[in-house]
């Protein structure tokens, strides 16, 4: 590998701004980091280089561990967004800066020169002032001085940023064809998906600080993982599905998409589909599609803009119908929809227009968490815990919404649970918990009043068959929070002179699973004694905590755990249930 | 269409008003008083004026204030940006108070730091009676002179370098660094020629105030004969003997040889902006 990073961490007063960030760069591949600003890619940059140290974790180039190595003994080459270029220098003397502090003898350093300045067309420029030319040869400039040390890496801030549209796809493909001739190891930060896919071998998207995702271009774009990836590399549509043991479907139309994650003992879940706005398709009418019907709309909008029409068209309430995932709620979501010229004149359509919506790809999003739905006993309390800050803020981040609803664990039998259900913390909560998880509910997520967003964030099972959805949950749930992950193994008392060793191999198994399937990197820790005097302990530990907790057996949430979820001030709960393959369902009551 | 011809708005209206109201100022605040100052020495004998501005006592004047104005100013230049540097770059508790301590020099009277400096280093003073049993004298010498010369002229310095100091990106060291520069290299391949221009035109303003300096000097000097007069002082001597002619000779050889410097420095100033305009 030309690059390693492992589980590197930067933090800017005790806030993460590189959280556990694992990536590998091949020889000679080039490799984009994409994020929006503040995502703390440009850190993540200047640490490579050397230019910002790091608090935790190993950077190595080559096999070489230079995390402590000083920036200028690194031996990479960094190309900054304003240039940087030495302006009382003439080009020459800026390129061949590095080959002077290297005291290279002046015919060979004018050599190297021109080879430079012919590799990035700028013949004949040496004497020039950096003032004296434009933007876009200025960052020729500074490419070919980044390059002259020749330099087993070479790093790019935003190397486009302050130039215009046309210049930027120029220098583009200059720096794509420098970069294949030299066949240089190459990291590139930017903002732009549109210059990451014009650019990129491969693509690591960040978000807060945390790397979501890695891929190559046209893999990440059509099967993101994270609602944040699918809705940062260009334009989504997400759409709520159910997914049961026929199959998905919206409502009760069926689509034609596989999922991910299998159906565990005929449980249903809620999931999220990702639709692209090309890949949707309109007619007059439901038998005028050729393909998967999903919904019928009214056009709200048209733009013209060339080559694409742009359309957004508002889905028509109907029970059979998709739902579209707006961060919002229901209300102004609108499905949004590209058609080119041809497609436009086989089917001219005004505002006000009412069309029938099929999908020609549909890819179901991995990630367990779709949306959350706030639980009390009226609308005016659900709607209060849906204010809750800790719900706000993971709810906004994770592009979701929340719903309200009323329950009544005494009263008959509701509606079918989806999503993440949220309750309030308190001494009926476990009894709420059963009740939600034997009316389908997969994760209940238990709230004490004023929870702050946690630092840190317990992951235990108590069974196997949970292990896979917990992991998978924690994973997602830690995209969007910035905390550190620690998978707690409990060993009961007596089983400690059986020997450690089998414990300590679980503990190894669940991180490097937690890392392979998941992308979630996790500490471990053992503990031993019992399971909730642990959790109490490990939990009580700090001011703020969070536990993830899988379970597989529905009385286990009212009887032994009552005491987690019941306690004051108390511990944020995510309940993950997911009954073992040969242990009944717990009946529905229908 | 717009209107051909009609030039372009401008804040404040009216080339002409300013032009004259400029000229006007120039001339009647700088230029008059300064060819009246010739005319009253032409008004003499050449070869009396030979006799008062070459006379040995005034020739070891003009080496005093013109010799010691340069060495405060290049010891302003050091440490004026050392000052500057400390003050841009680091975050330290009582920094704004240090930053306002600077811009002391400009409002205090000038012989109030005259007597201050005196009182501080003479033999028997709180710095003095250290120096003197090593043999240091500074009050009445030439040393006093350059120090009171270095008071006077340091804020100038630190408050045309630090703005400049300001405007240095971090990302040029950073590149720098990548590049495989250590940080001494980096500091004199990088930060000084960069913030040299501005260097240059504090040391000019620090210069210039100390040729004309008089009240801060006049106390610490001591004013020995021959040995510590300088030539500003000689130009009041000549006045409390109503030699109003032989003053005026002297200071026309002031104005003189401060004008010869002072374009000299523009000059070397020209020739470096130059360089940084055509990057800007």
């Amino acid at each position: 590998m030309s690059i390693t990073l492992d589980q590197v961490t930067k933090r800017y007063q005790d806030q993460p701004v590189v959280n556990d960030v694992s990536i590998e760069v091949g020889e000679g591949e080039f490799f984009v980091l994409l994020g929006p600003s503040g995502s703390g890619k440009s850190t993540l940059l200047r640490a490579i280089a050397g230019l910002t140290g790091i608090d935790h974790g190993r950077i190595s180039l080559h096999g070489r561990d230079v995390t402590h190595v000083r920036a200028r003994d690194r031996g990479v080459g960094l190309v900054f967004q304003n240039y940087a270029l030495f302006r009382h220098m003439t080009v020459a003397d800026n390129i061949e800066f590095a080959l002077r502090v290297r005291r290279m003898k002046a015919a060979d350093r004018r050599a190297r020169r021109k080879e430079l300045l012919k590799l990035v067309a700028l013949e004949n420029m040496d004497e020039r002032l950096p003032g004296q030319l434009s933007g876009g040869q200025q960052q020729r400039v500074a490419v070919a001085r980044a390059l002259a040390h020749k330099p087993q890496v070479l790093l790019l801030d935003e190397p486009f940023g302050a130039l215009d549209a046309k210049i930027r796809e120029e220098l583009r493909r200059t720096i794509r064809a420098v970069q294949r001739e030299l066949g240089i190891t190459t990291v590139l930060v930017t903002h732009d998906q549109e210059e990451a896919f014009a650019l990129a071998d491969s693509i690591g998207v960040m978000n807060h600080g945390r790397l979501l995702e890695v891929g190559g271009p046209s893999d990440l774009y059509a099967q993101p993982a994270t609602r944040f990836v699918a809705t940062f590399l260009g334009a989504a549509n997400l759409l709520l599905a159910r997914q049961g043991a026929d199959g998905i479907r919206f409502g009760s139309t069926p689509v034609n998409a596989s999922a991910a994650e299998p159906v565990q003992a005929g449980r249903e879940h809620e999931v999220v589909a990702v639709l692209r706005p090309e890949e949707v398709e309109i007619a007059a009418t439901r038998e005028g599609l050729s393909s998967n019907y999903i919904a019928r709309g009214a056009v709200e909008e048209i733009v013209f803009t060339g080559a694409l029409e742009r359309l957004r068209v508002r889905l028509l309430d109907e029970p059979s119908a998709a739902q579209l995932l707006g961060p919002s709620g229901n209300g102004d979501a609108r499905l949004e929809i590209t058609r080119t010229q041809p497609e436009r004149r086989d089917l001219p359509l005004a505002p006000g227009a009412q069309i029938a919506i099929g999908a020609r790809r549909l890819h179901v999003l991995p990630t367990p968490l779709s949306s959350f739905l706030a639980c009390a006993a009226t609308e005016a309390e659900a709607a209060q815990l849906a204010h809750e800050p800790l719900l706000e803020s993971l709810s906004t981040r994770m592009k979701t919404r929340v719903g309200v609803r009323a329950i009544d664990p005494q009263g008959g039998a509701p509606a079918p649970f989806a999503g993440v259900a949220a309750i309030s913390a308190g001494p009926n909560a476990a009894n709420t918990v059963e009740w939600l998880i034997r009316h389908g509910a997969g994760e209940v997520l238990v709230l004490p009043h004023n929870a702050p967003s946690p630092t840190r964030v317990f992951i235990h099972w108590t069974d196997e068959s949970a292990r896979r959805a917990t992991l998978a949950v924690s994973a997602s749930l830690l995209r969007h929070v910035a905390a550190e992950a620690v998978y707690l193994g409990i060993v009961p008392e007596g089983a400690q002179r059986a020997g450690r060793s089998l414990p300590m191999r679980a503990l190894l198994d669940a991180r490097s699973e937690a890392q392979q399937s998941h992308g979630l990197e996790m500490r471990t820790e053992l503990a031993i004694g019992e399971t909730v005097t642990e959790l109490t302990r490990n939990l009580s530990a700090g001011a703020t905590q969070m536990l993830v907790l899988g379970i597989a057996d529905v009385s286990q949430a009212a009887t032994a755990y009552r005491s987690l979820l019941a306690a004051q001030p108390g511990w944020p709960v995510l309940i993950v249930y997911r009954p073992s393959e040969t242990r009944a369902a717990p009946e529905i009551a229908a | 269409m717009k209107n051909v011809g009609q030039r372009e708005p401008n804040v404040i209206p009216g080339f002409g008003i300013t032009l004259g109201f400029t000229t006007f100022f120039l001339s009647a605040i700088v230029l008059l008083p300064l060819s009246a100052l010739v005319l009253k020495a032409g008004g003499m004998e050449w070869s009396r004026f030979i006799d008062v501005i070459a006379s040995p006592r005034a020739i070891a004047s003009y080496k005093l204030s013109f010799g010691a104005s340069m060495v405060a100013a290049a010891v302003n230049m050091v440490f004026g940006f050392a000052l500057a540097w400390t003050l841009v770059r680091y975050e330290f508790p009582g920094r704004k108070l240090v930053d306002a301590i600077i811009d002391m020099p400009f409002a205090l009277p000038t012989a109030v730091s005259g007597i201050a400096l005196t009182t501080i280093f003479a033999a028997n003073g709180w710095i003095g009676q250290y120096l003197e049993p090593l043999g240091i004298q500074v009050a009445y010498t030439p040393i006093g002179i350059t120090v009171a010369l270095t008071l006077i002229g340091m804020p100038f310095v630190v408050r045309t370098v630090q703005p400049a100091l300001q405007e240095v990106q971090r990302d040029l060291e950073d590149a720098a660094e990548t590049l495989g520069a250590g940080r001494f290299y980096v500091f004199r391949r990088i930060i000084v020629p960069t913030v040299l221009p501005a260097l240059l035109t504090g040391f000019t303003l620090a210069f210039a105030r100390a040729v004309g300096e008089y009240g801060s000097v006049i106390f610490i000097a001591g004013n020995k004969f021959g040995y510590t007069e300088i030539t500003p002082l000689l130009i009041i001597f000549k006045l409390e003997e109503f030699d109003y002619a032989g003053a005026a000779a002297l200071g026309c050889v002031m104005l003189a040889i401060s004008f010869v410097m002072l374009l000299a420095i523009n000059l070397l100033q020209v020739w470096g902006r130059k360089r940084m305009m055509a990057s800007r």
